[in-house]
């Protein structure tokens, strides 16, 4: 059969399909996931991606963005899948989730670095679960006989002890926001953001009665409404840095997002320099690549005097 | 090349003109009256010599000639016969012979024009045969000595498209020791034959074969291929032409390229790969197949990322970069062989066949990517909906080909290849398989074809003789219920396969149309590239010096396509052999003191020739680059100063021609001015058929209706013409000087207009566009025209040229005031 190429734009997925006679290549977005940030559409090395404000109805919450992605200019690469922050969008090769840009070293992943340790976990806590914005985190407690425990309450004290918990988290979809650190009393979650930034809204500019940039925030508590003036403000702690907030935002300049850092898997890759710069800033770029070389230089400098130890 | 001269008519010459009038057996004499000729002639004035021969043309004929000029010592030879487009160049030779400029002898056409097309009326004929003497003689008067003009030639030759045929034509010429350049627009030379699994009837790896002579083409010192370029322009004419072509990126530098593909190992991105129909994918750097020659890699740049990950890898190679831009060559040849192929049609337009829409449903072209061991399933054949084997498969034929609605030729080669398929299968899979075949009519002349046919039936496989209705898909299986008509059994019949495969057309390769515009060569109605003689220069273009090879003229099976590339190839060299290549003089030349272009800024002629062959400074009198220009004449025509002239077709021979033919009864004659390709050569079939017309016209030949000039007609309305026609080639693509015919259709438009509101009537000035091919049209014309004068009576003629001449004779005087 001939090449045939598809797309499908349905309510709940967006599916880009190249099927040839003994291959076939399958680009999902998943419409639910998707929140209508502008990640995929800065990494895409061919701005096949285009993001497309939704117009405001008077009186209705704003809607987010939506993400459109061009037949003719995709070429099922899969770096949108890498860099999506939420996991919304997966590449397959005949059903299979095959990145060849990772396995290639063309493009890093992102690293999702959380850690958890269970044992500082109170037996019948729930908070993280409760707290997840996204509803990712699930707890699972197994008792002293390997059997599940649906309540902790129920048991008595003796085998309370000996319950263990299960903490298991869809690491794939996670943006990192760090809601489930902060929520944890004990501090048994550990998260580090995998972008690093800053992000202000200038309340001179930001207009009366707005709250776009609220409604379209997928991160519960990073954004809230002040009672005071009734104005959005940033809890800078919980941001994710995807910048939906900023797609939508009908004001120029009110709501600043930089992202200054993203933490990947080592690599060296034009793509990966190009997506950096667009995403971040060129600083950031050239702060990365002078880490890089730098790191570089320390290597070779050990290598050649032998004199690991001392320098490091 | 230095610009010839004008060549100026020593004043004090005495003219001793020689008149040789042909009896060409009964031909001419069987009708005209040659005594009375021969008398007539003997009163022209000038006229020294008048001679009366039975075959001018033959040994005692020419002998006859030669004998004169010395005798009588005559300086203008007449020779009254044939057509000037059978004999002039024979009698040219005559004359040279005997020591006179060949371009100092004129034909008078008196076989086509008179003889042959008014059988009936032998005495108008004889009138008409008598003028036809008179108008050579008087252009004959004003003929000068002129030198041919000798050009070196480039001995290299350029072969555009490098598949088997064009292979072969260069490996032939460089075998004889010239330089070819083999352009090739994909990235590597092999063509469709590179493609293909084997080859019928011998069923050879089709590779296998190939491969050696790819390898050949790249190694041979003689040929330089240019893979992955495009022609762009290409300037000059037989013997020189000057060649542009764009060297398209490959983002790889073809000097530092192992081919060693370790770049295509790292690469992480994959695309379609349309050389293997589309079936499989390659990575974005990459060769479309292993066997490509050059191996060099390219870099598609609409699907790389620039990871850069390859240039890594290549490392101290440095064979990579990404900042590479198209580059222009020029080279300069001395012949040019098209070679450029077909493509294959892919029946998306067919509804009913269910191409596109139904997974299982292929094209020959994709099932030989299948069958072949190196293709993307590895041979495999296998249907795409699950992946299976078929147990099933129908072929069917003339998928567009033989079809009124789409390609009303045969393909030539889709039943051989069918019958490779079928006896592939069949031999492979044995009784495993079921294969049935639909066909108009299996079509195997060629040798050994008629037997594999038979094979192919001892086979078993099932030859279904009857056209396909539609195709319907089982949605559940997605296996294919073919619903056809067996014109054997006279029923119609249903068949249940597994997969499809089409026969479809092959058709001209996309881009003919840009090829045809840049080396100035004709189409079929097919589409594919004309020849200039379909039997006896079937490699011939119309433009001298470019020759044809493979399917691209027509299409034919690998052997016929070798055959006309070496065809072509020999045909080629009978051009790039000669160090020198002779041009006749017959060019524009510019009088310098005359140019308007000194004073103010004018530059006319460089905008309307054709040829560019024009060169306009400020300032400066306008230039011919004589080697470019082909003597069409039509910058003659458009100069507002009168201040180019065409060497052997000045405006004062011509004008001569117009007195000397209206001289007695101006209103009753039809003064016609023809091309010398399309309609001259309409009016000669004309004769040779023997379509009568009425004897009324006088006919003056140039070589393109872009030489007519406002002045011609308006001289013959002063003189009193009846009727006015201007005989060109068809437009928009027949001219054989690229445009000349709208040049000449634009200026006559306006006159027209102009004569028409001063009072004549319309019919009186036709501009009208025969072709070589058209003899019956041409008579037909004259009929007409004829029926118009008779009809608008001579008086009316009279009364509207009295009206006109003082007007007429105004715009002549102001012209020669300037």
């Amino acid at each position: 059969m001939p090449l045939k190429t598809v797309k499908k734009d349905a309510a709940d997925a967006l599916t880009l399909e190249w099927i040839l006679h003994v291959k076939r290549y399958k680009l999902a977005l998943d419409k639910m996931r998707c929140v209508g940030c502008q990640i995929c559409s800065l990494a895409c090395p061919k701005e096949a991606i285009k993001i497309e404000k939704q117009p405001k109805v008077q009186g209705q919450k704003a809607k987010k963005a939506l993400v459109d992605i061009d037949l003719e200019k995709c070429n099922f690469c899969g770096i949108c899948d890498v860099s999506c922050p939420y996991g919304a969008i997966k590449l397959t090769l005949n059903g299979e989730h095959v990145l060849s840009v990772l396995d290639k070293e063309s493009y890093p992943e992102l690293i999702r670095d959380i850690k958890v340790d269970t044992h500082q976990c109170p037996k019948d806590c729930v908070e993280c679960e409760d707290a997840c914005p996204l509803s990712l985190i699930k707890i699972t407690r197994v008792g002293y006989d390997g059997n599940p425990v649906e309540d902790v309450a129920t048991l008595p004290p003796s085998q309370r002890k000996r319950v263990q918990i299960n903490l298991d988290i869809q690491k794939e979809y996670c943006p990192t926001c760090r809601v489930c650190e902060f929520k944890c009393a004990p501090g048994a979650i550990k998260v580090r953001k995998f972008i690093e930034g800053k992000i202000a809204i200038d309340q001179k500019k930001c207009p009366d009665g707005c709250t776009d940039c609220l409604d379209v925030c997928p991160i519960t508590g990073a954004l809230y409404l002040s009672e005071k003036d009734n104005k959005v403000y940033v809890n800078e702690l919980f941001c994710d840095y995807c910048g939906a907030c900023k797609v939508v935002c009908p004001v120029d300049d009110a709501l600043t997002l930089k992202r200054t850092k993203i933490h990947h898997t080592p690599v060296r890759s034009g793509a990966w320099n190009k997506a950096l710069e667009k995403l971040t800033s060129p600083v950031g770029t050239v702060k990365e690549l002078k880490a890089h070389s730098s790191q570089k230089a320390k290597e070779t400098v050990c290598r050649r005097f032998v004199c690991e130890e001392e320098i490091r | 090349m230095s610009q010839p001269e004008t060549p100026k008519q020593s004043e004090n010459e005495e003219l001793r003109i020689g008149v040789f009038i042909c009896h060409c057996g009964l031909n001419i004499a069987g009708t005209v009256d040659i005594k009375q000729l021969v008398e007539y002639s003997k009163t022209i004035p000038d006229v020294v010599f008048v001679k009366e021969n039975r075959y001018t043309c033959a040994d005692p004929g020419q002998e006859e000639i030669r004998k004169g000029i010395k005798e009588h010592k005559l300086n203008r030879v007449v020779v009254a016969a044939c057509s000037p487009r059978m004999h002039e160049p024979t009698f040219r030779r005559t004359v040279s012979e005997a020591g006179l400029n060949p371009f100092l002898y004129e034909m008078a056409n008196i076989r086509e024009f008179a003889s042959w097309c008014h059988p009936s009326t032998p005495q108008e004929a004889t009138e008409r045969a008598k003028d036809s003497i008179k108008m050579a003689v008087a252009k004959a008067r004003l003929m000068m000595p002129l030198q041919t003009i000798e050009v070196p030639v480039t001995n290299k030759a350029l072969v555009v498209g490098g598949g088997i045929a064009g292979m072969n034509a260069a490996l032939d010429l460089a075998e004889m020791g010239f330089k070819v350049y083999l352009l090739e627009n994909t990235e590597s030379i092999g063509g469709h034959m590179a493609a293909l699994d084997k080859t019928f009837p011998t069923l050879d790896c089709s590779i296998c074969i190939e491969g050696p002579k790819m390898v050949d083409c790249g190694r041979h010192p003689n040929i330089e291929i240019i893979a992955n370029a495009d022609l762009v322009k290409v300037d000059g004419y037989v013997g020189n032409f000057k060649v542009k072509i764009r060297k398209n990126p490959r983002y790889v530098i073809a000097e530092r390229c192992t081919g060693c593909g370790e770049c295509r190992d790292v690469c992480p991105i994959e695309f379609p790969n349309e050389w293997d129909m589309n079936l499989g994918t390659r990575k974005a750097i990459s060769v479309p197949f292993d066997q490509a020659v050059p191996l060099i890699y390219t870099i598609n740049k609409d699907y790389c990322i620039e990871c850069y990950k390859c240039v890594d890898v290549c490392g101290a190679r440095e064979a990579i970069n990404f900042e590479q831009q198209p580059e222009e060559v020029d080279i300069e040849v001395g012949a040019i062989i098209v070679s450029t192929g077909f493509d294959v049609y892919l029946p998306y337009d067919m509804p009913l066949l269910g191409y596109g829409k139904y997974p299982n449903v292929i094209t020959s072209m994709e099932f030989e990517r299948l069958i072949l061991a190196a293709g993307p399933t590895g041979g495999k054949v296998i249907r795409q909906s699950d992946g299976k084997k078929p147990h099933t498969i129908v072929f069917i034929q003339c998928v567009g080909s033989r079809d009124k609605n789409k390609y009303p030729y045969c393909s030539n080669f889709c039943c051989m290849y069918t019958l490779k398929h079928v006896v592939q299968l069949k031999e492979k899979y044995k009784e495993d398989i079921e294969v049935y075949v639909f066909y108009m009519d299996i079509r195997s002349p060629g040798k050994g074809y008629e037997e594999f046919y038979d094979r192919a039936r001892q086979n078993g496989v099932n030859f279904i003789h009857g056209r396909v209705g539609r195709i319907n898909e089982d949605p559940n299986t997605h296996n294919l219920i073919i619903r056809a008509e067996d014109q054997t059994l006279d029923l119609p019949i249903e068949v249940e396969a597994d997969m499809v495969v089409l026969a479809t057309a092959a058709i001209p390769k996309k881009g003919s149309d840009e090829i045809a515009r840049i080396l100035n060569l004709s189409r079929g109605a097919d589409g594919f590239f004309m020849e200039s003689h379909p039997k006896l220069k079937p490699m011939d273009a119309p433009t001298d010096g470019v020759f044809y090879a493979g399917a691209c003229q027509g299409l034919k099976d690998i052997p016929f396509s070798v055959s006309q590339g070496s065809g072509a190839a020999s045909r080629a060299a009978t051009v790039i052999s000669k160090p020198k290549w002779k041009i006749e003089p017959i060019i524009s030349v510019v009088d310098e003191s005359r140019c308007r272009n000194v004073t103010a800024k004018c530059g006319i002629c460089e905008d309307k020739c054709p040829y560019g062959a024009i060169k306009i400074e400020p300032n400066k009198p306008a230039k011919v680059i004589t080697a470019s220009c082909h003597g069409c004449g039509t910058c003659v025509a458009e100069c507002p100063q009168d201040a180019i002239t065409q060497l052997h077709f000045t405006d004062a021979q011509i004008l001569a021609q117009i007195r000397a033919a209206l001289e007695e009864n101006p209103e009753d004659k039809i003064l016609a001015i023809l091309c010398n390709w399309c309609c001259y050569a309409g009016a000669d079939l004309a004769g040779t058929s023997r379509f009568e017309y009425p004897p009324s016209v006088r006919a003056i030949r140039v070589m393109c209706s872009g030489r007519v000039d406002r002045d011609f007609i308006l001289e013959a309305l002063r003189l009193g013409a009846g009727m006015v026609l201007i005989g060109a080639c068809h437009l928009p693509y027949d001219c054989h000087y690229i445009s000349g015919n709208y040049k000449m259709k634009a200026r006559t438009d306006a006159l027209k207009n102009m004569l028409t509101k001063l009072g004549m009537s319309p019919e009186r000035f036709r501009v009208e566009y025969v072709s070589a091919a058209e003899g019956i049209h041409y008579a037909e014309l004259i009929r007409e025209i004829d029926e118009q004068r008779k009809a608008l009576g001579k008086e009316k003629i009279k009364a509207e040229n009295a009206k006109l001449r003082s007007i007429i004779e105004n715009m002549l005087r102001r012209k020669q005031q300037k």
